[in-house]
């Protein structure tokens, strides 16, 4: 009589056992296995219903969004009426110190599609990819600042790695141009948003609360001067040696909906540039 | 074994939910907060299958959202395997044929699911606590009410036995 309830908890526990070792097998797999499952998904079966996640989120940005877009369009309507001669002062001071006519930097528009999981924010799916030109080590930008850059790039979507991921890590300097460190995401997981900190700072340079702070361009992945953050406060100091402080940041990766990646020009020459494999 | 209508009837629903997820839940509210279909998906069908069934379901679905979101691989996999097949036994053992008792229950596999997934993501100190303590219960909440409509309204098509 019991028999058959047993057969059935036996095949229970077995094929629970067996999904628990996959997924085990999953979490520890190499990298490059985990972003080439991920992206052939995405590229097949997952197609159709990013396509459908795609076209509700524009329609959510067309209609909730208008009346923001249209204050930034007005703002930067704004600032574009000092522009020609701003341009103007630009061209003549690159004259007379001999500099190059400044690289333009091309942008791709993306949505983000977030995903209903407590890490999304970490990682970000975009909906532009190859096709679209955007590749890997790419920065992503929101209209506040930066938000990170490109970790892998399918076909019609890509994944960025944002601020908030704890491998994130970006070369920066203050607004004055005067300390340099290196940005990443609060390690200390005292704050109850996620935060950024300025590591690296000299113990003989002082950051006043409120300083902007800005990608420095070192590095080659980030152009200069793309917003990171304001300085809140000391987050920590080794005495006598480096000081970090807290940055509050300026573009946040769970509020984004519409953002830009920028094709840098690449700064390595093709046959030494980085590849996909060497992000972290 | 179910007959091949129920089956259509509820492959259908699933199929809504799905739909549901990828269409309608991008233009509520915050992404943080909107109902999380998929897991519902997961839930309604962990209460009306085995255990091992459950557990089958949960990973094609942690392996979907690995997929769309992947922070650490695999955690979502491991999460819902989890989840799946232990909803599926609790709803066996403990829970009364009741909608109520039902959207708690889903709630509860939502709460229990994001644990999980930030556990295995390594996730800690107080944003840890805050997304335990504010944002996962918000999206239980939505969640277990977007199944209490869909198991109101479906409970014929999904052979749900509710009390009246």
């Amino acid at each position: 009589m019991f028999e058959p309830d047993r057969t059935y908890a036996r095949r229970d526990t077995a094929l629970f056992l067996l999904c628990v070792a996959l997924s085990l097998g999953a979490l520890f797999s190499p990298e490059s296995w985990q972003t080439a499952i991920a992206n052939g998904v995405r590229r097949s079966a997952l197609a159709p219903l990013l396509a459908l996640q795609e076209l509700a989120e524009e329609s959510r940005t067309s209609r909730f969004r208008i009346d923001a877009l249209i204050a930034e369009r007005d703002s930067a309507a704004a600032a574009a009426q000092a522009l020609p001669l701003i341009k103007a002062e630009n061209e003549q001071l690159r004259l007379i110190l001999g500099l190059a006519r400044r690289l333009p930097t091309p942008s791709v528009p993306a949505e983000v599609l977030h995903q209903a999981l407590p890490t999304d924010g970490r990682t970000m799916l975009l909906s532009a990819g190859r096709r679209s030109g955007v590749a890997p080590f790419q920065p992503v930008v929101a209209p506040e600042g930066l938000l990170g850059l490109i970790r892998t790039a399918g076909s019609r979507t890509s994944i960025a790695m944002s601020w908030a991921h704890p491998e994130f890590r970006a070369s920066a300097l203050t607004e004055d141009g005067s300390v340099f460190g290196i940005v990443a995401a609060t390690e200390s997981s005292s704050e109850s948003e996620p935060m950024l900190e300025l590591r690296g700072v000299p113990y003989r340079d002082t950051v006043e609360a409120g300083t902007r702070v800005i990608t420095s361009g070192l590095g080659g992945v980030y152009p200069r001067g793309i917003p990171i953050g304001t300085v809140v406060g000391i987050a920590r100091e080794s005495e006598g040696w480096e000081r970090t402080y807290l940055v509050l940041p300026a573009a946040h990766p769970g509020r984004a909906s519409h953002v830009l990646v920028l094709r840098v020009p690449a700064v390595w020459p093709a046959d030494s540039a980085p590849s996909e494999d060497s992000l972290p | 074994m179910m007959p091949r209508t129920s089956r259509l009837r509820f492959a259908l629903v699933i199929a809504l939910l799905v739909a549901l997820h990828f269409y309608v839940r991008p233009r509520l509210w915050s992404p943080r907060i909107a109902p999380d279909f998929l897991m519902l998906g997961l839930m309604i069908f962990a209460i009306r299958s085995t255990p091992g069934a459950a557990a089958v379901a949960g990973l094609v679905t942690g392996f979907v959202t690995d997929a769309l979101t992947p922070a650490r691989f695999g955690a979502a996999m491991l999460a819902h395997t989890v989840v799946g097949y232990g909803a599926a036994w609790g709803r066996a053992v403990f829970f009364a044929d009741n909608l109520l008792v039902n959207a708690g229950f889903i709630g509860v596999g939502v709460w229990l699911r994001d644990l999980l997934v930030l556990v295995a993501s390594g996730a800690g100190g107080r944003e840890l606590l805050v997304q335990l303590g504010i944002w996962s219960p918000l999206l239980a909440l939505t969640t277990a009410l977007a199944g209490v409509i869909v198991l109101g309204f479906f409970r014929d098509w999904l052979e749900i036995r509710l009390e009246e």
